[in-house]
Formats: structure tokens, C-alpha cells, sequence
């Protein structure tokens, strides 16, 4: 099991660096996933994390500049390892100037993720810090849970109001309750909703469109029989909406959710180079 | 003693700041020269020593008093000050710097007080009348000249080292050879690096104006305690130096410019020689000089980060350890002799004052610092006032109480107005 990359170019070190600020901020310890093409951030959905899930997917050409996986095995080329992204975005916060950036995995005491960051300096030889960064190595047995999630079968699918808009609404109300209910219908509207038993807040967003989805086996005649008008809503912790808005560093080129009325609320946000997923599960 | 003087804010602020860092009071020292302020941590293994020459201030006036209950060799007495008392006047040291117009400091022995006045815009005059503790001095012993290994660094690089280290980090290592320098996160035997990201930055030589290694050495030192030199060093701009030798032996950042000097000695660890020599990493191999500054084995474990606790009372086996005359010279590197012994009742107080990690068999400890005894004259006490008026003259001006304020300010509501 061998891994090595390298960063060189600056505007792909920041880029990298913001997508693993907003991983940070979504999960304490998630699941790196390497193959030979892409990467991975999987959080898979353990009531630990209160049954919220997180797939990112990066396509590494886009970010590194040498970029060598072997994984566990010929057939089973990739490596799953589980890390603390904090400490992969504390690495590279200092980084931002750097010569360049090169990732290893490593087993000195323990496996390691070794981030050695080659910075200018005054004299002939540059300035190199490392940072030995604990991970652990995930077992081939295990890999099953941490499969792609499939899209639900949803009642509505939206696009999202600007984030920060979204952003300042949902931390208003941060303050006032600790569910929200989003609701959105077919017509491009979408409704946020607290309700506490001092004042109940309503914020409502339209001419939002409504994605185009694909049908795969012409199941999707259910959704196009429904009521355009009809609101399909969850309530889902209101913590959990506040991280997903609040770690986003770049405004995403699309963004939009999925509401299974009552269970779960699926967001998408899709970068040039990144896609992100995040299930927020309805609240009983 | 009088003592009147105005000052830069911003750095005589950040220097309060960074003695904060490791301590909880401090000593207040005019002399002839200029004023001393110098602080060691509970655990003695960190000590702190600013000199601002009188250069350093617009206007410095300084005054012996002779006091018959004096020692001879004193002209004038130091006194004790908590820092939290001080802290609030140079709070916002940036902000500071915009409305202050002028700094004036006034001690008056007669009455335990020292008075800190800003005079800020708008006519406000800012005074805060503090009452200090009448103590002996403070003295370090530490021979600067005689370390091997000295490296000389502009303030802004070792600043941004540092920043590589997580604000949690607490102690680093640095490790020289002739050819290279490494700054690290420590970590021992029994660290848990599945759960410790662990930080190494590697420099250069060239990148240091000075750098002479005369033994290969790893000392680790308190990183937290060395932050606020930093910050107060970047306000100067003046190069730091580092001092050191082996492990085990303190090492000294200072730096040092016409109108002020600064030091911070912190020990460094060592391991305890004891039975389980075989398990000692490389790094620390004990190598005691016979210099008169043993220390009994099986002494143990230090938390160099222990406040001080218990600010009013001195630990009374302090009391018994013997006074070494040291003439009162104001360079304080400059002393010959390295080290003290500890008598065994300081151990003890050692150990009593701090959290024990017995399990480590670490011991961090300033084994030079001459302490003697003090005594408490009383209680100290806080007084914020405002007084809305046009600028005093404040020269010829003498505190011995504060007149009531017209129009105080809200956040000085709760505080008890006690007189002098």
C-alpha cells in the first residue's frame, strides 16, 4: 500500500485547502478513499454523527501534480483510511505560500499521512515543515460501509437560494429554535420554518427552478404526477444545515436539495472540480 | 522612590503581556538606570526579565529614599505587583496607542502605591492606583556567555516558525548541529502518536544572522511561555537570541537594543538520572556537571504551566533557603557562577506547589534562580477612577489618594472605592 502526491501550483494548493476547510467543518473524523483517478471524503451515516452522511468526491488531476496510489491489493486498488481532516487543514493553512506540497503515507510509529510543505526562504535551501498527520487504515472487510449513496426517491428536488443569503437566514434562527423545517415544491418555491412556542419565523424563497432530473426506467412518473403547488418538507436539525452553509468558502456552480417529505433531505453542491453530498436525516 | 516617566504604550503594553504569560504577579524595580520589571512562574522554571533604560521614557525621574529598615546595598526597594491588576491598564495596546497621549507612572513607597496614569484624548485622564507587596529582589543567575551554542534570529522569523505549532502545542524541541537546525513537537516515550499530529519544521543555517553551535544538543523548552516574548520582541523589531547548551540546561531568548533589554530564561528537561536508564531516548541523556548544582535524584515532575495560586502567602520553605549576596549590577547575565542548589525543602515546596507527574520521572526546573525571602506588608487592593478634567501638568504631581470622579465610567461601577 503505497501513496504519494504533489502540489505545486498555488491556486490548486488553495483550492484544495478550502475543500478540506469545508470537510473540517462538516466532520470531525471521516473516511479518505483513494483511487488512481479520484479522492474521497465519506462520512458514512453512524447515529454518532446523528445519522447525517457526507460523500465528496475530487478528482485528483485536478489538484495534484503527481499523483502515485497503489492499493491494497491488484483488484482491489484503492486505500480507505480514517483521519481527522482538522489536522489536514491545520497542515496546510500555513501552507500558503508554499514551493510546493507533497503528501505521503507513511509508517514510522504509526500510519501516517506525512504533509511536507516546501516553503521560500532567505537562504539557499528552502524551509521544509512536516507534519505527521495519525490515520487509520481501514480493512478491506470494512469498505461495504462506506459505498456511494444512492439518490433517494424524492418528492421534490430544488435549487437552492444563494448560500449566503440561505447562510444569514438559517443562523438567525439558529438562535431561536433547534429544528427547521425546509419545504419546497415543484414550482420553484421553498419556505424555511421555525416554530417555537414564542414566535414562529417563516423566510420564503421563489423562482428558485426546479432541476431537471433524468428518468432512468420511467419511474420518475410519480414525481412528474404531483401537484406542482404541493409542499413536500422535513424538519431536520438546524445545526446540521448551519455547518453544511457555513463551510462553504466558494460559491458552488449548482447547487440543490432533495426532499423525501418527512425523512431526509439530500443536498448537493457541485463545484467545477468537486462535487459534495450531504444527507441531513428528517428529525422524529 | 519617586518615579516618573512616559512611555511607547504599545511596546511597554506588549511587554506586560508577554511576563503575564508566566506568571501571575510580577516585580517592580525602578533604579537609577531605568525600571526592571522581572517575574518567575510558580514552578520556577520560567523567568522573565525586562529592563527599560531610562532612555527608553520621555521624561525618567528617579529618586533614592533611604529607608532605615534597608539592607545597605539597596537604594531602592523593588515591589511586587499582580499582573491582573496591571493587565487592564495596557489592555487594548493597539487601541491604546491611538488615544493615549501620555503614560505617567508614580510610585510612592510611603504609601504601597504605584499609580498609573493615561492621559487620553478628549481630556480624560485615566488613573489606576495599584498597591504592591514590598518583597526582596528577584535576582537570575544564568551565564549567558558561557553557552555553547548561540543563535541569533530576526523576531519575525522565529514568529512564523512558531505559527506552524497548534496554540494548543506546549513544549517544542529544538534540536542543532553544525548543519542544521529543526524546530519539533515534543513527545516521549509513551506519547500516543495514533493520536498526536505531530510538527517538525527544518532551517537552514544561512537563515540565522548568527548561529554557532558548539555541541549538538536537543533542548525542549515551554512553548506558551515563549509567545509573549515573541509578540513583545516583533513591537521592538530587535534580533532575538537564543542561548543555550544541553539538555537540561536553560535556555535564553533575549534581545537587547539601546534602550531596553529583555530576557527569558526557561528551563528545559532533562531526564531524571534514575533505574531505567536503558529506556532514556537519545535525546535526553542526563549529563550532570559537578558544579555544586546537583540535584537529588528521584526529584520529580514539574507542571511548568502551574499559576500562581496562592498569590498572597510565599511557601514557607522558600523562607529557609540561603541568601546569596549579589551585587546589583543591571546586566544580570553577566554573573559568574552557574547554579544554586536546591535545598531539600525547596524540593518539597516544589513539588507541594505543583501538579506532580510522577509517571514521567521529568523534571524541568530553573536550578540557578536565587529567590530569597519576602515579606507581605498587605493586602493588595485595586482602584479604577476617571477623572473628567483638562490636562494636569502631571510632573510636578503626587498620588496619595485619588479624587472623586465626576463622571466615572460604567465598567469601574462594582469596585469596591476603597481609600489608601
Amino acid at each position: 500500500m503505497r501513496f504519494r502526491a504533489k502540489i505545486v501550483d498555488l491556486a490548486c494548493l488553495n483550492h484544495f485547502s478550502r475543500v478540506i476547510n469545508t470537510i473540517a467543518k462538516l466532520a470531525k473524523t471521516c473516511t479518505l478513499r483513494l483511487t488512481v483517478s479520484k479522492l474521497y471524503f465519506i462520512l458514512a451515516d453512524k447515529v454518532a454523527n446523528g445519522g447525517v452522511s457526507l460523500w465528496c468526491e475530487l478528482c485528483q488531476g485536478n489538484f495534484f501534480d503527481e499523483f502515485q496510489m497503489e492499493g491494497v491489493a491488484a483488484e482491489h486498488n484503492e486505500i480507505y483510511l480514517e483521519l481527522v481532516p482538522e489536522n489536514l487543514s491545520r497542515a496546510l493553512k500555513t501552507a500558503q505560500s508554499a514551493k510546493a506540497v507533497k503528501i505521503k503515507l507513511t509508517n514510522k510509529h504509526c500510519p501516517c499521512l506525512r504533509v511536507a510543505v516546501e516553503l521560500p526562504s532567505i537562504s539557499s535551501s528552502s524551509r521544509i515543515v512536516t507534519h505527521d498527520i495519525p490515520v487509520g487504515v481501514i480493512p478491506r472487510r470494512l469498505w461495504n460501509d462506506f459505498r456511494e449513496p444512492s439518490v433517494p426517491d424524492f418528492d421534490v428536488s430544488i435549487y437552492l437560494p444563494v448560500l449566503k443569503t440561505m447562510k444569514s437566514v438559517v443562523e438567525r434562527m439558529k438562535n431561536l429554535s433547534n429544528s427547521i423545517v425546509i419545504e419546497a415544491n415543484l414550482s420553484g418555491e421553498m419556505n424555511l420554518k421555525i416554530e417555537t412556542d414564542l414566535v414562529s419565523v417563516t423566510t420564503h424563497f421563489k423562482d428558485l427552478g426546479n432541476p431537471p432530473w433524468a428518468s432512468e426506467d420511467g419511474c420518475q412518473s410519480s414525481a412528474q404526477d404531483r401537484d406542482l403547488e404541493s409542499m413536500a418538507e422535513a424538519r431536520i436539525d438546524i445545526k446540521k444545515l448551519q455547518q453544511l452553509l457555513a463551510g462553504q468558502q466558494v460559491n458552488p456552480t449548482k447547487a440543490l436539495c432533495n426532499i423525501v417529505s418527512k425523512r431526509i433531505v439530500h443536498f448537493i453542491l457541485l463545484h467545477e472540480d468537486v462535487s459534495l453530498q450531504y444527507f441531513i436525516p428528517a428529525l422524529a | 522612590c519617586m518615579l516618573h516617566c512616559f512611555l511607547f504604550l504599545l511596546v511597554f503594553g506588549r511587554a506586560i503581556h508577554a511576563i503575564a504569560r508566566i506568571s501571575d504577579e510580577f516585580w517592580f524595580d525602578p533604579v537609577e538606570k531605568g525600571l526592571a520589571l522581572r517575574s518567575v512562574n510558580s514552578s520556577r522554571s520560567a523567568y522573565a526579565y525586562v529592563f527599560f533604560s531610562s532612555m527608553f521614557f520621555q521624561h525618567y525621574c528617579w529618586t533614592a529614599v533611604s529607608q532605615p529598615c534597608q539592607k545597605e546595598k539597596q537604594l531602592s526597594l523593588p515591589c511586587k505587583l499582580i499582573i491582573k491588576s496591571v493587565l487592564p491598564v495596557f489592555r487594548c495596546v493597539n487601541v491604546l496607542e491611538r488615544n493615549v497621549e501620555k503614560c505617567s507612572i508614580y510610585t510612592n513607597i510611603n504609601d504601597h502605591h504605584i499609580t498609573f496614569q493615561l492621559l487620553c484624548k478628549h481630556g480624560v485622564v485615566k488613573t489606576y492606583n495599584l498597591t504592591f507587596q514590598e518583597c526582596d529582589s528577584l535576582q537570575a543567575v544564568f551565564a549567558k556567555h558561557m553557552c555553547p551554542n548561540i543563535l541569533k534570529v530576526h523576531s519575525r522569523l522565529l514568529a512564523d516558525i512558531m505559527i506552524h505549532f497548534p496554540t494548543s502545542q506546549e513544549e517544542v524541541t529544538l534540536s542543532v548541529t553544525p548543519m542544521k537546525v529543526c524546530f519539533k513537537s515534543y513527545t516521549e516515550e509513551d506519547t500516543d502518536f495514533s493520536k498526536t499530529m505531530l510538527t517538525e519544521i527544518q532551517l537552514n543555517p544561512d537563515e540565522f544572522d548568527y548561529f554557532q553551535v558548539g555541541v549538538d544538543s536537543e533542548v525542549t523548552f515551554c512553548l506558551k511561555e515563549l509567545r509573549g516574548l515573541l509578540a513583545f520582541s516583533e513591537a521592538t523589531s530587535v534580533p532575538v537570541s537564543i542561548h543555550f547548551d544541553i539538555s537540561g540546561k536553560p535556555i535564553a531568548f533575549s534581545i537587547e537594543d539601546m534602550v531596553l533589554e529583555a530576557s527569558f530564561i526557561l528551563a528545559t528537561l532533562s531526564d531524571v538520572e534514575k533505574e531505567t536508564a536503558s529506556q532514556q531516548p537519545p535525546g535526553f541523556s542526563q549529563r550532570q556537571e559537578s558544579n555544586g548544582a546537583a540535584v537529588p535524584s528521584k526529584k520529580p515532575q514539574w507542571n511548568g504551566n502551574t499559576r500562581n495560586t496562592a498569590s498572597a502567602k510565599p511557601a514557607s520553605p522558600l523562607a529557609k533557603q540561603e541568601i546569596r549576596s549579589i551585587p546589583r549590577a543591571m546586566k544580570e547575565d553577566t554573573m559568574g557562577t552557574e547554579g544554586t542548589a536546591m535545598t531539600e525543602a525547596e524540593a518539597r515546596a516544589v513539588l507541594e506547589g505543583a501538579a506532580a507527574e510522577t509517571h514521567h520521572q521529568k523534571v524541568r526546573r530553573l536550578q540557578w534562580l536565587s529567590y530569597s525571602k519576602y515579606c507581605i506588608f498587605q493586602f493588595h487592593s485595586l482602584f479604577f477612577g476617571a477623572v473628567s478634567c483638562k490636562e494636569k501638568d502631571a510632573i510636578s504631581h503626587t498620588f496619595h489618594s485619588l479624587a472623586t470622579a465626576s463622571d466615572t465610567e460604567e465598567d469601574f461601577g462594582n469596585v469596591p472605592s476603597s481609600q489608601v
